[in-house]
């Protein structure tokens, strides 16, 4: 679907499904959220697969670096997910399609924010992705 | 261990043009320790190859697995049957791995993912460093276990170089003088009288300047 | 001599020694090096080349070497091991000692990373001192490094090295030195001193090892070019240990490049004198112009006469004198050729001689010829006479004289051309010869043309034959047998005569040029003297020159300056100094105009005049200023400046004056000011400390006015929660003698056959008994059991900032002030006892003052009745002064010192022991610890009823188990094994461990429950565990976990 969005939360920071965010029309249809017990246990894989599989952003939510249920948990996430920017940067992707929020804890506003954000983000993006998108409509519109 | 490096994306990109289905393989030996071609690493690089590929508009088949070394006969095996069914095998083994695949594996087109740097340690989890060069004529029982070929920068015999300042080398602060390492523990060692010989001139043919290395030993071989 | 450089005979011959260092261009430009050689030519005894310093890329050390050599200036090779393999090392070291190259210094080489291009690779197949080992083996064995024997002439080499004073490790730089000399360095070139403290140090050692006596050490010294320089060198070049002496010189000279060479010349100065030293290497890097300077003024011009510089390849001498051989050479050839041009001239003049004479043959047949002809024209001549006659004698008869008289002109016309230059009896032999031709004409029958031809040939004949008489043929110009040779063997010899006196011409002009060199370096010499302004010295110089050529103009220049210089200096020199006085303006540099000098001079007065003022020196301003207005009375500034300092307005800056003036003692100005941030910030130190002052009011009463009634809801809260609690507890209906009985007593009761110490804090009604047990905690049935476990509330000595908001929100209003603190536990809470916690003393921390803190302590202790337990910081350092402090000033004996450890227990036992308090006994979490600080704290003197012991405490989930069961073991030794020094009763500091614990801290939630409720139960259930282990006196934060405990307590005795 054009636009989609993969959110990767943990545990602590989504509880509000995003099925409901969707039906209440707070985030886009696109977006998709994978739940982990702690975004400590992200693979930078998952978020290649992600982007691979048709996401055109991703962002990880994990828990502010102070209240990490896990302590360091987030700040590991954040770690993989500035290596997976690299990865992206080798690709010529805009490294903004990965991003890394930290949220307190129990709060949908600040997911929301981040998957309408990253929604905008990309639509101003010019890299591999849209290029590719791009022929990909061109193509298909034949 | 060996340690070794992913090589950029868009360089294994480049390299695999044209190749329609792809085995990512790993190696469970130094590169798994060293977190650049083991299962983990497969998964990412093979994750990286089918978005790099999906951007360009060239779908890739890629199959992933993971050897338990690549550096022993037996385990190649089934790769030498089958590794010709793929257009290209990207091996994410060191430098040895590629090599023994190519010379026992006729018809399978093997890759390098990774760029293999040195014979290192591991610091603490995402560091490593170089501590052996391999070259094949050792004299660490002269040096207190520290090794100047490897560690110094310009490889010095005979004691540090005038840019050893502050237990630092003049190339680089971040490096200690391991000349200055050195003195201080054949100091505690009360050993200091090593550093008064004159090491001899080095045979370099044993660190490869002889050409290709080989060990036999009679009692082991079939 | 090894190899006959002339360094090594300087240095062999007990000479100071000076060399100097040429860097090779970039480029393929050969000029570079010659005109740096000429530089360094004759202040020098040799001349390092270096070999690609700093690993950038410049023309080889081996060429520029022999560039150099060829301008009769000695190199030192360089050769480091960075570029090329034993192979390439050995092979330049061959054509280099071929070449005439006597001196090598062998490094190791800069690392490539520093040059231009790092991404080479470095070779170093050997290192320095292996490279020595390897060229005196070729020099001295005979032999390649490889051991063949090297056939034929040997390199001849002096061997030199480099030695690092200020490198790392400094202790062993010496012995590396001497590893170089066994190696074969004949000679060591130091890195650049500034250093010269640490260069004497590195002598000394080196004299130890006796290597003065191996080796010739040379000082290596720069002068720095600029400041920038120095800088650069101090913070960026490894290895170099530029002073902060040398910096400040650079910074504050007029003129850096001055101070540069008289840093160097300085240091030269010093190292000379430290033994060992036997010459220095100056480094002018890419400033070959200063090096004549520093050898001149350090007193090393007096260069021994080099010798054995004999460059293999060409030298300029050796172009000179190969230009004159190839003038000679052609001058003979051309010598030669002139021979050889003569003599062709003379074949060909002889030629021609010969050709005259075959000509002058043919002329003479032809004249014969016409002789014959003419003979011929006679006779018929005289046949026409005879005819004529005849004619006249027919005419006679018929025709009158007159009719053939109109006949003769006619035939005279046609030779009328002829006739016109020819006199008169020409004219009428001609006229009669042409008649005779006409008879001739008819009477042979010749038709027109043959007519002329005779006729033309005989007049030609007849005009060459009167014209010339002593010559028979003889047209002007045409080379002719007579005048030839003298015209010709003359000019053939003019040429070689200039070509013959070219050779004395030379040699004169030689001569001239020798006397003109000569006038030129005395013109140069009284130049530079005049400079110096030593005039009659100049003076001299330039009448040397004079007397050698007085037309040089330069010199007659000179001449008339040095005069005039000395002149005016007679006359200034009474004058300068009166101007100078008090050093007014000191003479002017060269660089400035006078004017430029004076108005700087004007300024420094007037800013100095400034400073006094400000300062309140008037009297010092004043001077200044009026100095200022000597050398420029029009100056506004200065006259300013001294209205006001005559006026006395003295004080912060001119513009600053007014506000100054205000204030009584205007001097004392800055001082007030200066004081001013102290006196500011004493009361905010104060203010946490004094409450009091009126000024705090402000942000007390908002927390202390809400406060009470939060509290006091709490309050209730807090018991409440005991209540029920002790309720529970007091729920169960049997008690455990109505429960037991019925069984025999011995089927279940274990006598213990210890006891633990009972040990009592404080005084009189409010006293604690703690320990005293004869049985295990809290089995009541089978033995003793005094005293029930107690609790201590702990209060901080500062406004904790991180305690979570569930346990702070008891303390809100209090916790700024311990006083107010402590009396609320005791009041509100009843507590029995109070800990307080000297936190802030911490030095890695707040690092408040023992004296403060223990002030502090003592108001604590006697705001309260309860006893006190003063808990230190856990630095046994700080604890031992700031726990003094405390039993200096408390006099009760309420007070309980903690915690002992094994780093201050013979401090603070003693003290304890003199004020007889009790005193805490900490060791980390194991039995033998524990004892032996037990024991240690016996053998001082203590009596084991006046010990705690804190044993380490974890709370649950953080090592609880640990503590736990160390206690339990201490518990069972002392009571069931008779363990008297482990029969002390425990302390457990616990509200610290379990209130930093994750699980307080988390915000409540749906998982995790409760936050307050969370950290209540996690400090009452790590009590309550403390307690079943044999805790004695529980250390407590949160009001509802104490009550929850006391009720436990309350409900287990």
């Amino acid at each position: 679907m054009k636009g989609d969005i993969v959110g990767f939360c943990c545990n602590y920071t989504a509880n509000v499904p995003a099925e409901v965010l969707k039906e209440a029309g707070l985030v886009p249809e696109t977006l998709r959220i994978r739940r982990l017990p702690c975004t400590g246990k992200l693979e930078v894989a998952a978020i290649m697969d992600a982007l691979a599989d048709g996401a055109e952003g991703v962002f990880v939510a994990g828990c502010r670096v102070d209240e990490c249920h896990n302590l360091t948990g987030s700040q590991r996430a954040s770690k993989r997910v500035a290596y997976a920017k690299e990865m992206l940067k080798e690709l010529d992707l805009d490294p903004g399609r990965v991003e890394m929020i930290f949220v307190p804890r129990g709060e949908a506003g600040p997911i929301i924010q981040a998957a309408r954000e990253m929604k905008t983000r990309i639509a101003g993006m010019d890299d591999a992705m849209t290029r590719a998108l791009e022929s990909e409509g061109a193509e298909q519109s034949k | 261990m060996i340690i070794a490096e992913r090589k950029p994306l868009n360089e294994i990109l480049g390299m695999l043009s044209g190749v329609r289905k792809l085995l990512v393989l790993g190696c469970r030996g130094c590169v798994a320790v060293c977190s650049a071609g083991g299962d983990k690493e497969v998964g990412l690089m093979a994750a990286a190859i089918r978005l790099g590929r999906k951007l360009s508009g060239e779908p890739i088949e890629i199959h992933e697995d993971t050897l338990v070394r690549q550096c022993d006969p037996e385990y190649l095996e089934p790769l030498a049957e089958k590794g010709g069914d793929y257009d290209a095998v990207l091996s994410l083994a060191c430098g040895v791995g590629i090599n023994f695949i190519a010379d026992r594996c006729p018809g399978v087109r093997v890759l390098p993912g990774v760029n293999t740097s040195f014979y290192g340690a591991n610091l603490s989890s995402g560091e490593w460093k170089e501590m052996c060069a391999g070259c094949g004529a050792c004299v660490l029982h002269l040096t207190g276990g520290l090794c100047p070929v490897a560690r110094c920068a310009k490889s010095l015999s005979n004691g540090p170089c005038g840019g050893s300042q502050g237990g630092r080398c003049e190339i680089d602060p971040s490096v200690p003088c391991i000349w200055q390492q050195i003195h201080d523990r054949l100091k505690a060692l009360n050993q200091e009288e090593r550093l008064r010989e004159i090491m001899p001139v080095r045979d370099w043919t044993t660190a490869g300047h002889g050409g290709p290395r080989r060990r036999l030993r009679e009692d082991l071989l079939p | 001599m090894i190899s006959g450089s002339n360094l090594e005979r300087v240095l062999s011959s007990g000479q100071f020694a000076v060399t100097g260092e040429l860097g090779p261009p970039k480029n393929s430009n050969y000029e570079v090096i010659r005109e740096k050689a000429r530089i360094l030519k004759g202040h020098v005894d040799a001349v390092n080349i270096t070999d690609c310093q700093t690993a950038i890329v410049r023309m080889s050390s081996l060429t520029a070497a022999l560039i150099a050599l060829s301008e009769g200036v000695e190199p030192v090779m360089q050769m480091t091991c960075r570029d090329r393999n034993r192979i390439g090392m050995q092979a330049d070291i061959l054509g280099a000692s071929a070449l005439g190259i006597r001196n090598l210094l062998c490094l190791t080489g800069d690392h490539q990373k520093f040059g231009n291009h790092p991404q080479s690779k470095g070779v170093f197949d050997m290192d320095s001192i292996q490279l020595l080992g390897m060229v005196r083996a070729m020099r001295d064995e005979h032999r390649f490094q490889c051991g063949e024997e090297i056939k034929g002439p040997e390199p001849k080499l002096f061997l030199g090295a480099a030695a690092n004073p200020f490198a790392d490790p400094f202790e062993y730089r010496p012995l590396r030195l001497a590893k170089k000399v066994d190696a074969g360095a004949g000679f060591v070139q130091t890195q650049i001193i500034y250093n010269v403290e640490k260069f004497r140090k590195f002598m000394e050692m080196v004299r130890d090892l006796g290597l003065d006596e191996k080796v010739y050490i040379l000082a290596g010294v720069t002068p720095p070019k600029s400041l920038g320089m120095a800088r650069y060198m101090k913070n960026f070049v490894p290895g170099l240990d530029v002073t902060d002496d040398v910096i400040q010189r650079l910074s504050d000279a007029k003129d850096p490049r001055e101070e540069g060479i008289n840093i160097c010349v300085d240091i030269i100065n010093q190292v000379k004198e430290i033994p060992g030293v036997a010459g220095v290497h100056v480094m002018a890097i890419e400033w070959e112009q200063a090096v004549p300077e520093i050898v001149s003024r350090a007193g090393l011009s007096k260069r021994p006469e080099p010798a054995g510089i004999q460059p293999a390849l060409v030298s300029s001498d050796a172009i000179d004198e190969a230009v004159a051989q190839a003038r000679e050479q052609a001058e003979a050839t051309l010598r030669e050729k002139i021979e050889k041009v003569k003599a062709e001239a003379q074949a060909s003049r002889d030629l021609v001689v010969k050709e005259k004479e075959r000509v002058a043959g043919e002329i003479y047949a032809l004249k014969t010829k016409v002789e014959e002809l003419t003979g011929m024209v006679k006779n018929k001549d005289a046949q026409v006479k005879e005819l004529t006659a005849e004619l006249k004698e027919a005419k006679t008869a018929a025709v009158t004289v007159q009719q053939a008289a109109p006949a003769a002109p006619a035939s005279g016309q046609a030779a009328a051309p002829v006739a016109a230059q020819l006199g008169a009896r020409e004219q009428a032999a001609l006229r009669s010869l042409g008649l005779g031709l006409d008879a001739l004409r008819k009477a042979l029958g010749l038709d027109e043309a043959q007519y002329e031809a005779l006729k033309r040939f005989l007049e030609a004949e007849f005009l060459l034959h009167f014209n010339i008489s002593p010559a028979p043929v003889q047209p002007a110009g045409e080379p002719v047998p007579g005048p030839v040779p003298t015209t010709v063997e003359p000019a053939v010899q003019a040429q070689p005569q200039p070509e013959a006196l070219q050779a004395p011409e030379e040699a004169a002009d030689e001569e001239a040029e020798r006397r003109h060199k000569q006038v030129v370096r005395l013109v140069a010499k009284g130049n530079l003297l005049l400079h110096k302004q030593d005039y009659s010295a100049a003076i001299e110089a330039f009448e040397q020159a004079l007397e050698i050529d007085s037309e040089d103009p330069k010199a007659k220049d000179g001449l008339q300056k040095a005069k005039a210089a000395a002149g005016a200096q007679a006359p200034e020199a009474p004058a300068g100094p009166a101007e100078e006085g008090g050093e007014l303006l000191p003479p002017c540099p060269d660089e400035l105009t006078p004017d430029e000098w004076k108005f700087k001079w004007v300024v420094r007065w007037t800013g100095r005049g400034n400073v006094a003022l400000y300062r309140g020196e008037q009297q010092a301003a004043i001077d200044a200023f009026k100095k200022a207005l000597s050398l420029d009375p029009e100056n506004e500034k200065a006259r300013d400046g001294l209205k006001k300092a005559e006026a006395g307005e003295l004080g912060p800056g001119p513009e600053e004056t007014k506000t100054a003036a205000e204030t009584p003692e205007p001097e004392q100005a800055p001082v007030e000011a200066a004081e001013t941030p102290e006196s500011a910030q004493a009361p905010v130190e104060a203010a946490p400390a004094e409450p009091a002052p009126p000024k705090v009011e402000k942000p007390v009463p908002e927390p202390a006015a809400p406060a009470p009634p939060k509290v006091e809801k709490k309050a209730p809260v807090a018991a409440a929660a005991g209540a029920p609690a002790a309720e529970a507890m007091a729920g169960e209906k049997l008690s455990l003698s109505e429960r037991a009985s019925g069984i025999p007593e011995d089927l279940f009761v274990e006598k213990c056959t210890g006891r633990i110490q009972e040990v009592v804090l404080g005084e009189g009604d409010n006293a604690l008994r703690i320990g005293g047990a004869q049985a295990l905690p809290f089995h009541v049935f089978e033995g003793d059991v005094p005293n029930p476990p107690q609790v201590a509330y702990e209060i901080l000595d500062f406004e904790p900032e991180e305690w979570p908001e569930p346990l702070a929100q008891y303390y809100k209003g209090e916790m700024s002030d311990p006083v107010a603190w402590a009396r609320k536990c005791v009041d509100e809470y009843k507590a029995k006892a109070i800990c307080l916690s000297l936190l802030s003393t911490d030095p890695n921390g707040m690092n408040r003052s023992s004296a403060e803190a223990a002030q502090v302590a003592q108001k604590v202790v006697e705001a309260v009745d309860v006893p006190v337990i003063i808990w230190g910081c856990n630095n046994a350092e700080k604890d031992t002064e700031t726990l003094r402090e405390v039993t200096n000033l408390v006099g009760t004996k309420k007070v309980c010192l903690s915690p002992l450890t094994d780093a201050n227990y013979r401090a603070l036992g003693a003290t304890a022991m003199a004020f007889q308090l009790p005193v805490v006994a900490a060791t980390p979490i194991d039995v033998n610890l524990a004892k032996q600080l037990n024991i240690l704290l016996e053998n001082l003197g203590m009596q084991l009823n006046q010990v705690l012991m804190d044993p380490s405490i974890g709370a649950v989930g953080y090592g609880l188990e640990y503590s736990y069961s160390v206690m339990e073991r201490i518990t069972l030794a002392a009571l069931t094994q008779q363990d008297d020094k482990l029969s002390v009763p425990f302390i457990c500091n616990l509200g610290r461990e379990v209130w930093k614990a994750k699980e307080c801290r988390l915000p409540s939630d749906d998982l995790l429950g409760d936050q307050e409720r969370r950290g209540v139960l996690l400090e009452a259930i790590t009590a309550s565990s403390l307690l079943l282990a044999g805790g004695g006196l529980m250390v407590m934060r949160h009001p509802r976990a104490i009550a929850l405990t006391e009720a436990l307590i309350q409900g287990m005795m």
